[in-house]
């Protein structure tokens, strides 16, 4: 199985790692997946392991250089997604998410997580955009997926990333949208933003 | 029905004076317009203490808090004490996550925030 992951990933890690460098390799199946995904990895990683053998990635290029994150699609929605638009009525979305959330199994303190995570997302179509945004909601027996599509552009790749400064004015929406769901995938355009956010019904024993 | 619910008392514990907001159903960016303005009028009169209390609140989102975190530097800057209390599971950990919890004081209940 693959998963797709942003370029703020790696940053991310060196981040994480900043204290005791030490290498983690992240896999890519390059007979698999999409030669864009390839060429975006290549990017944004500085060593490259290929067939045993180490070499510096020539395209590498540090993440505040990287060009806004090209659009690539998301994979379609499996399954029957729900299907809401709203403008202004917030509570309504986080209503839907809720009910969707527990029926689907996930406990009540991750279904509120994705309520939170959504609500922000939701919030930034009201005060980006001068028009409706569209969620999509669907399930399998593995994931609840919340999906927020608006006429909104995000131009920074890792927006949501950073952990802003506690007395920030602002940045801690994309921050929590992070912080709680499992998985964010973002794809931004000149056209419209969408942010698909999953979370794990039965995720493995974690603390917090 | 409105989304969001405000009342304001007055009260004394220990003889001293203090504020209680009491917040009841859910804050977000639509009404946080309407709580700043719940909230600086009473960071107005000067109060030593304010207590927010929270148990009614069943949601808040980052507008809410950024509205809190200013109401909190205004009372800093007039040397008052702000105090959030009685926040519910998924409150509470939103003012974990964004480290909130480490710039105003968090009480499990009005009356702890009252004794300080």
């Amino acid at each position: 199985m693959t998963r797709r992951v942003g370029p703020g990933v790696a940053e991310v890690w060196r981040g994480l790692l900043a204290g005791g460098s030490r290498d983690v390799p992240c896999p890519y199946d390059i007979a698999e997946l999409d030669p864009a995904v390839i060429a975006d990895a290549r990017r944004t990683h500085p060593l490259l392991l290929s067939s045993g053998h180490r070499l510096m990635s020539p395209e590498h290029t540090v993440p505040s250089d990287l060009l806004p994150s090209r659009s690539v699609p998301l994979p379609a929605p499996y399954g029957d997604a729900m299907i809401h638009t709203y403008r202004t009525d917030l509570s309504q979305v986080r209503a839907l998410v809720l009910q969707h959330a527990r029926e689907a199994g996930l406990t009540e303190s991750r279904a509120n997580d994705l309520v939170l995570a959504v609500s922000e997302v939701a919030a930034n179509t009201l005060r980006h955009t001068q028009s409706s945004g569209t969620l999509n909601l669907w399930n399998d027996q593995d994931e609840v997926v919340c999906e927020i599509h608006d006429e909104g552009t995000i131009t920074d790749p890792l927006a949501g990333r950073h952990r802003p400064p506690p007395d920030a004015s602002g940045g801690h929406g994309l921050w929590l949208v992070h912080q709680v769901c499992d998985l964010v995938e973002l794809n931004s355009d000149a056209s419209g933003t969408t942010i698909r956010m999953h979370m794990t019904i039965h995720p493995p024993q974690m603390n917090g | 029905v409105d989304l969001l619910t405000t009342s304001v008392a007055t009260a004394e514990s220990d003889s001293e004076p203090y504020t209680l907001v009491v917040l009841d159903g859910e804050a977000d960016v639509t009404n946080c317009n309407a709580l700043r303005g719940v909230l600086e009028a009473e960071v107005a009169k000067q109060p030593r203490t304010l207590i927010i209390d929270l148990s009614g609140l069943r949601f808040m989102d980052s507008s809410a808090l950024h509205v809190i975190l200013r109401v909190n530097r205004t009372m800093d800057r007039q040397g008052g004490v702000l105090a959030l209390a009685s926040p519910r599971d998924a409150v509470a950990k939103m003012l974990r996550l964004t480290a909130a919890d480490q710039l105003l004081p968090v009480y499990p209940s009005v009356d702890e925030a009252t004794a300080g």
